[in-house]
């Protein structure tokens, strides 16, 4: 059970990194950004303007709403001369037996939708010459259909909304074991440098200390990913009713996985939180010490995972959601996108708790011998060694 | 609380912090442990606050019924050789934590601090920052931590250290004020003056061996087998005279009219007082008490002496 001590320190230390002030502004510097792209590719659209291209006589293509085709009755030359002007004309053709040139005074975005359209009016012209109707035209440039159809009955197949969903774990989870890392370590190691440890001691036991570490920076890492997953749903519901002017359709989102997906999260965090702890507290100068960087394993099972996501029925993913160190990642990937019964998920989560469990008397045990030895840091055969100690301290 | 420590022993790699010492501490008593860095203070302070355990020896804590192999947490203020607090929070922020994880309760927490922050003329500051403070202030906020739940106990070490005269004085003070509260208190120091002031009872410690322990007298005896006694005389002595008046006793002239002379049987100054008075008239007798810190010096310098030489 967590104890009152560890509680009063994990709220110290969510708190601590917790400034809301500026984490206001900084999330309304990211809106005032994003709105300035938007803006400024609202304005640099040169889709919205109206282009006028010199064609030859007998050139029968249409105008569209952005391309004005007109043939002059001026000379080539006198054309290029007005074009060089920046008078009249924005491109002028010039068609020979083997390609058509167009001719513009510097590279723009605009010539590539040009390019399209002309594509577009020569391929008509090819099936004209042909004897082509519009039908057979439209067939042979229209690709085959081809249908997956899976016989397990349990793949739920790869291009389903669920998997934007793992995606989005996958990708939460990152963003929560960055959040945790940086702060376990500095709060660890700056606890070490301020000399507040050997204090706090004599007032907590290394596991009350650890645990409540531990949930301190779990609770920062799921606020990062609670705020992140808000502003990236702001951010779509934006995109949806604003930009692509739809209706929200949230009917894809499936629930049963989501309940699922959010114990594994949870778990996952805290699990990688107390392995970062462990190693923190292993470290006495950050500064010099290279053991901050192993704290980083703990993105690789979001890797490996990601590696394997269009394999969700493989045994790469299987195994990844049965080992309790990988689990969090994999098993809510292989949730959304292969049906599998309660159980597994249920075993799995078990598995991932009971190693938790271990993991954190681990990390009290390393804390607490780490500072036994006053100044010198821990090899990592000392850290096997009390890692592998039952010794109740 | 009542502490019995029996022949401890403490090593750390190659090195032996703690050979084999013992002393006993009794309630609501202010007890010091003195020596040069390396002297072993600081191991013995972790051994019983619980950090490390002695590798041989015991070490018995009895509060009311209860018996413990070393302080709980819960009876314990504890002012470590390393410390320091969170910086960049303020005093208030610190003290509350502390009291928190205590266990105080936030009323309780509330009249705490307002009276150790009054004590140590911190009110006006509890809402900066601690890296806006002085050191010597940063060190009282230090002490309150300490003792901010009342315990039964409080461990010191170094409580001195960093503070100007003013401030070391208003720390006697503070250490008073825990021993009237009946609060019993360990202190490891080098600032010999006022451990003096303050001891009850003292262990002097050379290279992780206790070299003297005792009250400040029984110290002085220890120390000082031959106490010395400064007479002055109101004519100029001779040695010649005084080989003739004084042949039997161990006396040393050390200007015309001023005499030591060492002790070593009870009535022997009454006697070389009646020895002396017949030939000249004497100004002043005085004990000669050596401070502690003298005393430190004397037993490092003869402890020196005995360790072989490596």
């Amino acid at each position: 059970m967590i104890s009152k001590q560890s509680i009063t320190v994990a709220k110290w230390e969510f708190l601590r990194f917790f400034k809301w002030k500026q984490q206001l502004i900084s999330y309304l510097i990211m809106l005032g950004v994003m709105g300035a792209v938007f803006a400024w590719s609202y304005f640099v659209d040169e889709g919205r303007q109206q282009y006028r291209i010199a064609v030859p006589a007998g050139f029968a293509i249409e105008s569209t709403e952005q391309f004005q085709f007109q043939q002059p009755t001026i000379s080539f030359a006198e054309q290029l001369q007005q074009l060089q002007a920046d008078e009249t004309w924005h491109a002028v053709l010039e068609p020979t037996s083997e390609q058509v040139i167009i001719h513009t005074k510097a590279g723009k975005k605009w010539q590539q939708q040009l390019q399209t359209v002309l594509q577009e009016y020569y391929r008509q012209q090819y099936a004209a010459e042909q004897g082509w109707t519009e039908a057979q035209l439209t067939k042979l440039q229209q690709p085959v259909t081809l249908e997956m159809r899976f016989l397990d009955d349990n793949y739920k197949g790869k291009d389903r909304p669920e998997k934007l969903i793992a995606l989005a774990v996958l990708f939460m989870l990152l963003i929560g074991l960055s959040t945790a890392f940086g702060q376990l370590l500095m709060s660890i190691t700056g606890e070490k440098q301020q000399r507040v440890t050997e204090q706090l001691y004599a007032i907590v036991t290394p596991q009350q200390w650890i645990d409540g570490k531990v949930l301190g920076h779990s609770l920062s890492a799921l606020k990062a990913m609670f705020t992140t997953t808000l502003m990236m749903l702001l951010g779509f519901v934006v995109g949806v009713l604003i930009f692509a002017n739809k209706p929200l359709q949230l009917d894809w989102l499936n629930f049963g996985v989501l309940a699922w997906l959010l114990p594994f999260a949870l778990l996952g965090v805290v699990l990688c939180a107390t392995f970062m702890a462990a190693i923190a507290a292993s470290i006495d100068d950050p500064n010099t010490s290279g053991k901050g960087a192993v704290m980083m394993i703990t993105w690789l099972p979001l890797l490996f995972t990601y590696l394997v996501i269009d394999s969700p029925t493989g045994w790469a993913m299987t195994l990844l959601s049965w080992l309790p160190v990988t689990s969090f990642a994999a098993m809510p990937v292989r949730l959304a996108m292969v049906e599998l019964p309660w159980w597994q998920p249920a075993l799995s989560l078990l598995l991932l708790v009971a190693t938790l469990y271990w993991l954190r008397r681990v990390a009290g045990r390393i804390f607490l011998r780490g500072m036994q030895m006053y100044g010198k840091e821990p090899s990592w055969g000392d850290i096997m060694r009390w890692a592998l100690s039952n010794k109740v301290d | 609380m009542q502490i019995t420590v029996n022949d401890i022993q403490k090593s750390y790699a190659t090195v032996q912090a703690v050979q084999g010492v013992s002393f006993q501490i009794r309630p609501g008593e202010i007890f010091a442990l003195l020596g040069p860095n390396g002297a072993g203070k600081s191991s013995i302070i972790r051994m019983l606050v619980g950090m490390t355990r002695p590798d041989s020896g015991s070490i018995s804590v009895q509060h009311g019924d209860e018996v413990f192999d070393h302080v709980p947490r819960r009876y314990l203020g504890y002012l470590p050789e390393d410390r320091g607090l969170y910086i960049d929070k303020s005093v208030e922020k610190n003290l509350r934590y502390l009291a928190q994880l205590h266990g105080l309760s936030a009323t309780e927490t509330e009249q705490q601090l307002e009276h150790w922050l009054a004590v140590f003329e911190l009110t006006d500051r509890r809402k900066e920052e601690l890296k806006q403070l002085s050191k010597g202030n940063q060190q009282k906020v230090q002490l309150i931590a300490a003792v901010i739940h009342r315990p039964a106990l409080v461990i010191l070490d170094e409580p001195f250290s960093g503070l100007d005269p003013i401030n070391q004085e208003k720390v006697v003070q503070f250490l008073q004020r825990l021993r009237a509260e009946g609060m019993t208190v360990i202190l490891s120091a080098h600032q010999m003056a006022m451990v003096e002031k303050l001891a009850d009872h003292m262990l002097l410690m050379a290279k992780g061996k206790a070299v003297l322990a005792g009250t400040l007298s029984e110290i002085r005896t220890q120390a000082q087998p031959q106490p010395e006694v400064l007479i002055e005389t109101e004519r100029a002595l001779t040695p010649a005279e005084l080989e003739q008046w004084l042949p039997d006793l161990d006396w040393q002239l050390t200007a015309p009219q001023r005499l030591t002379l060492k002790l070593s049987g009870s009535g022997q100054l009454s006697d070389c007082l009646q020895r002396l008075l017949p030939h000249c008239p004497l100004r002043a007798v005085t004990m000669q008490n050596p401070d502690l810190h003298q005393l430190y010096l004397n037993a490092m310098s003869q402890h020196q002496q005995q360790e072989p030489a490596v």
